[in-house]
This record gives C-alpha cells, structure tokens and sequence, in this order.
C-alpha cells in the first residue's frame, strides 16, 4: 500500500504552518499560542466545551464532572484561533520564543492537538517534516525526537532548517534554473527579519544578521503616517491597527526612487492617491479615508529606515552586503547569485527589483573602486546579483517542506524509527541534508 | 514511610559516606592521566571491595568505592509491568539529561537501572553532605513518583474510558 | 480534548471558505485510518470535487457503501466510473447550485465533512437491520415455542469483517437481541502494549459503574482473539494484540439519529484509545521534566554557594560562609 503522505509542521514564533507533504498551501496556519486552565475550579467550562458546540449535544454536558477529575486536566486545553477566542477564562502561553522551543511541555501538547485534532492523522502511519531556526542547539533536536518518537510513535523524523527549506521553495520561481542549496535567505515575519546566508545546505552560523524591523513595524508605521496626515480622525480608535494592517496589505509597493516618486503624487494626486472604504467593526458605520504617500513609504523603511527608527539604521541592502561578505570567500558569488526572498513582510509589490538593484549598486561600486586602486589594470569580470522573489513566498519555509517532503529521497535522510530505536534521540545530531540529487 | 524503609536508607546512607573518602590519584597507566579507578579497573590494588545494600530482591544498591571514585548502582522497586516500564522511561529519560546532573552516569550497570560516579573533583567541590543527601533522597522520591505516576495512569485510564462509554446514552 | 471529533476539519473549513468565495484548489489530506481525501477544482472554479480514498472501500461496498452514500449524498456522489483515478468515491459540489440559506448550506458542510463516518457506518446499519430482523424472527419462533439448539445458532448474522487498517480489523455480527463488534489492535511498542493495557482494562471496569450502565458492554482480551472470531483464518495472537469487543444492545440504535451516533462513536475506539495512550505519554514526560528540575535541584544544593563579596559601612569586604 502506498505512503501516506508525510505531515509538515512549521512552529514559527508568531504562526504555526502545517499541512500534508504535496500541497502547495498549508492547510492551517495559526498562532503558536496554548491556552491552559490553570485554576482547579472545573465546572465552568468543561473540556470538551469548546469542542461541544459542533459535536454532538449530548456529549456537552456529561464530561464536566469528568473533567474535574484528577489526573485529566492536561487535556483541558486550546491552540491556535480557539485559543486566543479562549483567552478570557484560560491563560495564554507562547511556547516558542525568537524561534527556539521555550516550553515542552506546552509544545508537546500543542503538537498533540495539531496531529489529533487538526490534521487528524494517526503518527504512527506518518513522517514527519518539522523546522528549526537556525543555529539551534543539538539538545532541542533531541528533545523534539524524544517527544516525536516517544510519545507519537511517528514513523520517521526530520528536522529542516528554515532557511534552507525557504531556499528549496525559490525553485519554483522561473528564474532558478540551478536548483542549489547555496544562497541568501531574508526571511522576514512579523517579529523580526533575519538574513541567512547557506552554503550547500549548510547554514553560515556566524554570518546570520537580525535587522529589528519587521511587519509588525511596517504597521506601526503605516499608522503614524496617517495621522500625521490626518487621516486617522476618520477611523474608529479600535480598529486604527487593523485599518493599517490592511493598508500595508492591500495598497503598498516599493518604489524605485523616493523623490520622484513624492513628485509624481504632488503632480497628479487623484490619480495616485487610493480610497480605502472602511466600516466599522462594532457599529458598521461606513468611512473613507485618502492613502497617499505611506503606499511607497511603508516598505520603505527597509531602504532608509531613518524615516522610521533612530537605533537600526543601516538599510537592508547593506546588511545582505555584509553577510555575504563576511562570508567564505568561495561561496560568494554563490550568494551574490542567490537571493531569497522569504515570509510575509517580503511581499511588497517590486521589493525584491528594489533590493536586487541597490546591493547591484554596492557591487558594483566595489568592484570599480578596486579596479580603480589596481590603476585599472585588473578588469573585474562582474558579479551577477540575483534576487529571487516567487509566487510562493508567504509560506516559503512550509511549502520548501513539502516539496522536500514529497520526493522520494526524503525517506532516505528522515530518521527512521527504526534508527531512533537503535541509537535513541542523539540520532538527530547527525545532521543530513538534501542532496542537490532532488 | 515503611519500616524497612528507614533501616536501608539508613545503611546506604551510613555506607555511602564511609566510601567518600576520595583523593586525588594520577592514574598508574598512563602518565599524566587522571582516571576514575573505578571504571577503568586497571590497578586492583587501588579497587575497594565492593558492597551491596539489599532490601529486599529487587530493591539494592551495589557501592563500588576505589581511590578516587565511586560507582554507585540502584536496582529500583518494580512490582508489576507497568512500574517496570516506568521506571525504565524514567530512568533514561534522567539519563539523557546527565550532562545537567554531574554524577550521573549516561549507562547503567548491568542488572542495575541507574548508577552515578562520583569522582574525587567532585566530593572536593560539592558539599559532602548534601551529595549523600540528594542519593538518599532521590531514593526516596523515585519510588514514590514512579507509583504515583502509575496511579495517574490508571486516573487517566479510567476517566477516558468513563468519557468514552458515556456518549452512549 | 478528551473526545475526538468525527468530521474533517480540513473539508469543513475549506468548503466554509469556498461557499463564501468560489476559488482554485488543490488540497490532498488524510483522516485516520489511512483514509485519503483529494480536494479539487479539476474544470472550473466553481466544481468542487471531493475524492475519498479509503483503505477498506472492498469491504465497505460488500456491506453496501455504495448505495448508502448514494442516498446520503444524492445529487453529489459521482458514478462509479466518473470516480477519480486512484480513489474509491468522488462527489462533486457546484458553487452555483447552492442550496439557499446559511443553515442549509452550514448542513450541507457539516455532512460533507462527515464523509468518512458516512462510508464507514454502512457495515453497521447493516448490521442493525439485520439485528431487528433477527429479532423479528426469534420472536415469531419464540411464540411458537421452537425454540431448539439449531434455532439458536442461527440467530446469528453474518460476521462482516472490515479491515480498516493495514493489520487491524473491524468485526461485525447481529445476533437476534445485539450486535456484536470487535475491534483488532496491535501496539507497537512496549510502552504503548502496557498503557493500553491498563486502559483497556479501565474500559471493562468502568462499564461496572451504576451511571454507566446503559453503555455497551465492553469485553476485553490480549494473545487470544474472543469466541466471536476465534474461528476466523489468520488472526494474530500475541502479546503485542488486543482485541476488544463491544456489546450493542438494540437501544444503542433504537432511532437513526442514535444509530448515526453510536457508528461515529464506535469506528473512532481505536484512533481514540490510541490518542489517549499517546496523551499519557506526554503526561509522563511533562511529569519527568518536573520531577528530573526538582532532583537537579537538590543536587545542586551540594554545591557550595559561591561566596559573594559583601561590604562593610566602611568599605571593608568580608565573605560570608
């Protein structure tokens, strides 16, 4: 009988993806949250309270004195949305911090749910695909075999770098026509966007730069500049986060040239200015309101972002610069040629031509001013820059996951459970990765 | 706490700490190497007799002092399957954390279910006490959580399968 | 949770979505026992079709799956030979021929949801039926006081086999006052075997209780498979095997919307023993990670604080010990 298909799971820090190897899309994606009830006073809210709305009335009733029993109420929890709808009469826990696993406990229980209850497979006839950051520590892989093998029996086991599995998703895009495990990823969530540069799927550990601005900062942002402009009288005080949010998602692109581009909207404003038609979240009352300048400014402050901060100042196009050239000298033109593009805040209509042009300049620059010192008598034969951006960047890591996931050679570098019988969970510490051979 | 309990505690207690006395010993093999004799068993005129503390067949302690190191081995309580199992995912679980617990050993001894080394580095920057101390008590509290972790399990048992057959009305 | 639920939250959430907004898919996913689900827009964005690939489908068309499902889902099952390639069942939903109203629509999504049960309850109905005809007869026979040895082993139906997993196997038989069903289950570790075993056990005793008594009764046995089936070629024996029987009485399935219940309770006993073997363990972990904290801290009383400089009014430093 044929394989099932392997499950896939990204616990990032802010949203977990997963779904089955093979698709394209993740069937799920949710935040990495865990609601628990701390307080012994059962009855209020039973286990299956949640749960009982949809299933069966009869069942509703019965477990809340079960509940209360000793000895079950690790099972009285949520994750994800139903979690957060929880959080009145249950705690909240996020048990991944800056992409490492913080709590155990509370991830083993939220992986329980995320197998039994959302993509409903039984481990046992599953392999399973799950992520890290990089430079995770040996002992969290070992932890996460322990509890992937100990407690859900699952078939077999790998354990993918982020970074490299973003790389294996840019093979989608027309422009790849080399499919290597060599280049830079820029991987940029809500939280914190980082730059990873990878050689043959191995992460260059000590070159990996954080840059402090991310989606979260691009909203931030967003909402300033309108109202400094004014326009958020129009908007209800409750939903200003939201209305930026969805300015930032439907109305911004990176432009080429900053100043031409304010030249352009003073010239001719109705025709660059948008409407956002907006209506309130509680008593429907419609509003509008002008989007202007912020539709180019807000990724903007990747490029300059002076405009937003004053601690992090040195532009994204900069720090690719410096990682790379931090890196192995072999590996760079590697690097140079492979930029990847990775998570929601990338999305940015022409952020990755923006990108791909400015680290061009700094290039080229470089190469012309040591030829110049070489008294032009060393003709440098170029360095090609390559970004890639692909339809498939939001969820780059998961679907790197399941395109792994669905080749054949993904059975021969999982940890078998077999394996992990024979040399317990150090297993993991050996570290295999895909071979160009995909 | 039952009456053989006191009395073998007692004895593992007062054995224990007759046995640190460890010094700081070149190993005689090899120059300039430090070794625990124990383990590496190569000079028996630096091997003490060994010595088993029994409470009963299967509970017992085997002490296995020499110059420099002691080897100490635990045979735990196990009545039945399930407190067999448990004991066993408990111990390595234990076992895969050593690097946290200085004195454990990654392995059992044969026909033991945890043991501990404890070298003379170790008895000279410890508190002596307190490490006899922590033997004695995780004696103690090992088997007090391997059967409460088995009267969980049947808890657990008998509420899922409660919930279970009371859906069928 | 403590029960599992028996729709697919997969079809439920997809199908809300694309009766909002009608868009491309391409989704394949799974439900237990190796049950496959194929989820497409194979002609035009608005036909939904939702393929099922279910392990058992020989057994189940045997029991009359086929006609159950063509009654269940009139309009959306599929002909036989229109069914995708590589698996057993397709029903294709149009977007445009909705049925109006949300609460009709919600209906629609929670019984497409429910495709899996759907299939596999029709063993069962069958068996039902079977069970009350039975009856039927055992009481005619009973007033004509025939009631002989031979009477009595013919009240027995015919023992339906549906091997819903690779080695795991569903049994089914109506005699003429209940049915019958015996779940096959195989544990594939030494921690998994004692858990289930303490739990199995828990499921016999738990039915002794008062509040509990109008549910199945519940028979359990390892190593040897039960009288019902002993007879049966190639049954596995052994420590590693369970086999549990379940004992439906006619009330169980008095009305079909009971009947429905009790099959979306039933086929899930084994995903459901699994789920709470598999809970326990991680309960055991959390409790080790607790317990080894608490050990780690002891051992580190022993070690000698590190003594921290202390000053004096003056300015002087001492040490404490």
């Amino acid at each position: 009988m044929s394989r099932q298909a392997p499950l896939v799971i990204d616990n990032g820090t802010g949203y977990t993806k997963m779904g089955f190897a093979g698709n394209s899309e993740p069937s799920f994606v949710f935040p990495t949250v865990i609601a628990t009830h701390q307080s012994a006073s059962a009855g209020s809210s039973n286990t299956s309270g949640g749960s009982g709305a949809r299933a069966s009335p009869p069942i509703a009733g019965k477990p809340s004195h079960l509940a209360s029993k000793r000895g079950i109420e690790d099972l009285d929890f949520f994750i994800g949305d139903e979690a957060v709808a929880n959080s009145k009469t249950y705690s909240l826990h996020y048990p991944i911090r800056h992409g490492q696993i913080e709590n155990w406990d509370h991830m083993e229980r939220f992986w329980e749910q995320c197998i039994f209850k959302y993509l409903r497979a039984e481990p046992e006839d599953h392999y399973v695909l799950l992520t890290e950051p990089p430079l995770n520590p040996p002992e969290n892989r070992e932890n996460t075999a322990e509890i992937m093998f100990e407690s859900f029996n699952v078939q077999g086991l790998y354990i993918a770098v982020q970074a490299v599995l973003a790389l294996a998703a840019s093979w989608t895009s027309s422009k790849v026509n080399e499919r290597t495990l060599t280049g830079v990823v820029i991987d940029s969530g809500d939280g914190v966007t980082h730059t990873i540069p990878v050689a043959e799927g191995y992460v260059i550990g000590s070159s990996i730069k954080h840059i402090p601005i991310a989606g979260r900062d691009i909203t931030y942002f967003v909402q300033q500049l309108l109202r400094d402009r004014g326009e958020s009288a129009q908007i209800p005080p409750e939903d200003q986060l939201r209305v930026a949010e969805k300015i930032k998602e439907d109305y911004t692109y990176v432009c080429q040239d900053i100043v031409k581009e304010f030249k352009k909207y003073d010239a001719d404003p109705y025709r660059y200015f948008a409407r956002f038609a907006g209506e309130h979240s509680v008593t429907g009352r419609k509003y509008d309101l002008d989007v202007g300048y912020e539709r180019f400014l807000a990724p903007e402050i990747f490029f300059n972002p002076e405009i937003y901060s004053s601690d992090f100042l040195t532009p994204l196009p900069e720090v690719v610069d410096t990682v790379i050239q931090t890196s192995p000298i072999d590996v760079r033109r590697g690097l140079y040629k492979n930029i990847v593009l990775s998570g929601g805040s990338t999305m940015f209509k022409d952020f990755g031509k923006r990108l791909q042009r400015d680290v061009k300049a700094i290039v080229d620059g470089r190469i012309a001013g040591s030829e110049e010192r070489s008294g032009s008598h060393m003709k440098s034969s170029g360095v090609e820059v390559n970004v890639i951006s692909h339809k498939r960047q939001r969820y780059a890591v998961w679907y790197g996951g399941s395109l792994m996931a669905s080749t054949p050679e993904f059975y021969n570098v999982s940890h078998s459970r077999v394996d992990y019988e024979e040399y317990g969970p150090s297993l993991v510490r050996r570290f295999s990765v895909f071979g160009s051979a995909v | 706490m039952s009456n053989t309990l006191r009395p073998y505690l007692n004895a593992v207690r007062a054995t224990l700490t007759a046995a640190l006395t460890l010094e700081n010993f070149s190993s005689q093999v090899v120059e300039r190497h430090n070794k625990p004799e124990v383990e590496v068993a190569t000079s028996p005129e630096v091997l003490l007799k060994p010595l088993i503390v029994s409470r009963n067949e299967s509970e017992r302690v085997l002490i296995e002092p020499s110059v420099n190191s002691i080897r100490l081995s635990i045979s735990i309580k196990q009545a039945d399957e399930i407190e067999k199992i448990l004991c066993h995912k408990f111990t390595r679980f234990m076992m895969m954390r050593a690097e946290g617990f200085v004195i454990l050993r990654r392995k059992p001894l044969p026909g033991y279910d945890i043991s501990f080394l404890i070298t003379n580095f170790h008895s000279e920057s410890m508190l002596k006490h307190k490490l006899v101390d922590f033997i004695i008590q995780f004696m103690e509290d090992v088997d007090k959580e391997i059967s409460e972790m088995k009267l969980s399990l049947n808890a657990r048992a008998r509420i899922v399968a409660e919930s279970y057959l009371s859906t069928f009305a | 949770m403590i029960l599992l639920e028996s729709h697919s939250v997969i079809i439920n959430d997809v199908l809300t979505d694309r009766f909002e907004k009608a868009s491309r898919a391409d989704i394949q996913f799974v439900d237990y026992d190796n049950v496959r689900f194929h989820l497409s827009t194979p002609e035009s964005k608005t036909k939904l079709l939702l393929s099922m690939g279910i392990q058992c489908w020989p057994d189940l068309v045997k029991y009359g799956a086929r006609e159950h499902l063509q009654k269940e889902y009139e309009g959306y099952l599929l002909p036989q030979e229109q069914t995708e390639p590589e698996y057993d069942v397709s029903l294709v939903v149009d977007l445009e021929q909705l049925p109006e109203g949300g609460e009709a629509r919600s209906a629609l999504i929670s019984k497409l949801a429910h495709l899996k049960s759907t299939a596999m309850s029709s063993p069962f109905l069958s068996a039902f039926a079977e069970e009350s005809s039975l009856q039927a007869n055992y009481r005619d026979a009973g007033g004509a006081q025939q009631k002989d040895i031979a009477e009595q082993s013919e009240t027995k139906g015919e023992l339906k086999i549906v091997r819903y997993r690779e080695e795991e196997a569903i049994y089914i038989q109506a005699s003429n006052d209940r049915v019958t069903v015996v779940f096959s289950t195989v544990f594939k570790e030494e921690t998994d075997k004692v858990f289930g075993r303490v739990f199995l056990q828990e499921f016999v005793d738990a039915r002794k209780l008062n509040a509990l008594q109008n549910a199945p009764q519940v028979r359990y046995s390892n190593r040897e498979p039960p009288l019902e089936i002993r007879h049966l070629p190639g049954l596995h024996n052994g420590e590693d095997w369970g086999y549990v029987t379940f004992v439906l009485s006619p009330r169980h399935f008095a009305n079909p919307s009971q009947a429905q219940q009790t099959i979306n309770r039933i086929q899930l006993f084994r995903d459901y023993l699994h789920y709470h073997i598999k809970c326990s363990k991680a309960y055991m972990h959390s409790r080790m990670r607790y317990r080894v904290a608490e050990f780690l801290k002891i051992l580190n009383r022993a070690k000698p604080e590190v003594a921290a400089e202390k000053k004096t009014a003056s300015g002087r430093t001492f040490r404490t010990r």
